[in-house]
């Protein structure tokens, strides 16, 4: 079978390995890299990235790390240590356990049923699952804002419960905290293009997928940089959206139509840090909910200094746009980072914003689209279709194994 | 070489740009230091670059 992968990003990449053990696959870049929002960007002698802030949510127990083991790419994939902290309002740190720290007596009695309903509210947001508390939401917004770039009040409870019971309700051993690759995005992109390569599939740099050819409904080929390319199947990493620009509008029915309109992505701004001395201290996610805008910061540099100068720490932060005041909110992202980390010796290598045609995600997690689209032969894969109750990237391998199921299922 | 409004600030031009003539906070702008090397253009995430007036 002929395959046509619009998009090298890390769905369109994990697809492309995963298929071109038995199939012909070639994989179209508009870009002169492969890797989307999920690989290096080296700069001043620190891996910076595009997207992805070097981190693995699941480690190597998730939906990420076991598909990268199927298609045979070899990633090392390094546990985070703590599990994960939280940053009290004094600047000292606490295990993500000892989270009851932060509440008052009384928030803490509702411990129990916030857990339960955590685990099995379908309807709402999270805000509601927490009953809009004060004292909770910011923990809430933390998490969040952290994992899926959205807030509280924006997250459906029932992405929460898939979370939770994929991370915490699922018991030890169900999925695991979060990793490091080594050599950061970019070991697990050129992992996967090994693969590719090695299967006798092709990877093409500054190939712009012009449009998907439709035959009587069905996906017939593209074309790249205005040559016609034939193929059985086409898989899109560009998302839902700008995939459906690629194809005569006939082709679309009223229901796609109308839950294209209704989704949005989600934005955020990620600031890069280069540091002369440990700021986070620990190679883990540390939470910050009394930050008015950062949600999370790693510093993965304790896990892989090769990230970084020697002696020097990359650190990053991760913050939800609230507004669509981009440099207000860059502004109080790096006014928080001040704050957290008086006196310490760091300057600002990067501000990245994600939002628009480059997001954190390209549908806000919880309202995904899934694979199919109203083209047959015509599949979605990436973070526009990642499976429900899946963090980042572990939700863009699941959508990625979700549909080699369907195509499984069909052939 | 020109940065459009569809710009989203993902600092890609910034790290590619050989000469330091990129700013960025929110969305990126090219200053006075720009040769013209078409860098930024290539590695622009969006195709926010434009080599137009």
């Amino acid at each position: 079978m002929k395959v046509a992968i619009i998009g090298g990003g890390l769905g369109g990449l994990l697809a492309g390995a995963a298929l071109s053990k038995d199939h012909d696959v070639r994989v179209f870049e508009r870009l002169d890299m492969y890797g989307g929002r999920f690989t290096n960007l080296p700069y001043k002698g620190f891996q910076l990235t595009t997207g992805a802030l070097h981190m693995i949510p699941h480690g190597n127990t998730g939906p990420l790390a076991n598909l990268l083991r199927q298609v045979g790419a070899d990633v090392n994939i390094v546990k985070c240590k703590p599990d994960g902290c939280i940053m009290k309002k004094d600047n000292t740190q606490i295990s993500f356990y000892s989270f009851r720290e932060l509440l008052s007596p009384g928030a803490q009695a509702k411990v129990p049923l916030i857990m339960a309903r955590m685990l099995i509210q379908r309807k709402g947001t999270v805000a509601d699952i927490v009953g809009n508390d004060p004292e909770w939401i910011p923990i809430t917004d933390s998490c969040c804002g952290w994992a899926l770039s959205t807030l509280s009040r924006d997250t459906p409870a029932s992405e929460a419960s898939g979370i939770i019971k994929h991370t915490i309700g699922g018991g030890p051993g169900k999925y695991n905290i979060p990793g490091v690759p080594m050599g950061g995005c970019k070991a697990v992109v050129d992992s996967l293009a090994n693969v590719i390569a090695a299967n006798g599939g092709h990877i093409e740099l500054d190939s712009k997928v012009d449009s998907v050819l439709v035959d009587d409904g069905k996906a017939k080929g593209v074309t790249v940089n205005g040559e016609k390319v034939e193929a059985d199947i086409v898989i899109s990493d560009i998302g839902h959206r700008l995939t459906s620009e690629l194809y005569d509008a006939g082709q679309m029915n009223p229901k796609y139509t109308a839950v294209l309109q209704k989704v949005r992505p989600s934005a955020g701004i990620k600031i890069c840090l280069a540091a002369e001395e440990p700021l986070v201290g620990h190679g883990s996610v540390l939470f910050t909910p009394y930050a008015r805008r950062v949600n999370g910061i790693n510093e993965v540099t304790h896990i892989d200094p090769s990230l970084a100068p020697e002696g020097m720490h990359l650190t990053m932060s991760h913050q939800t746009m609230q507004t669509t005041d981009v440099q207000k909110e860059i502004k109080l992202g790096l006014q928080d980072l001040k704050n957290m980390f008086p006196g310490k010796k760091y300057s600002v290598l990067l501000v990245q914003s994600y939002r628009d045609d480059w997001p954190v995600n390209r549908i806000a997690s919880g309202f995904d689209m899934g694979n199919l689209t109203p083209v047959k032969g015509l599949y979605i894969v990436g973070d526009g279709a990642k499976g429900k109750g899946y963090i980042e990237v572990e939700g863009v391998a699941a959508g990625v194994s979700t549909l080699l199921g369907t195509l499984k299922a069909n052939s | 070489m020109r940065i459009t409004q569809i710009c989203v600030g993902c600092g890609h031009c910034k790290v590619f740009c050989p000469v330091n003539a990129i700013e960025t906070c929110g969305t990126s702008r090219i200053n006075e230091n720009c040769i013209e090397c078409g860098k930024c253009k290539g590695y622009c995430a969006i195709g926010a670059i434009t080599e137009e007036p």
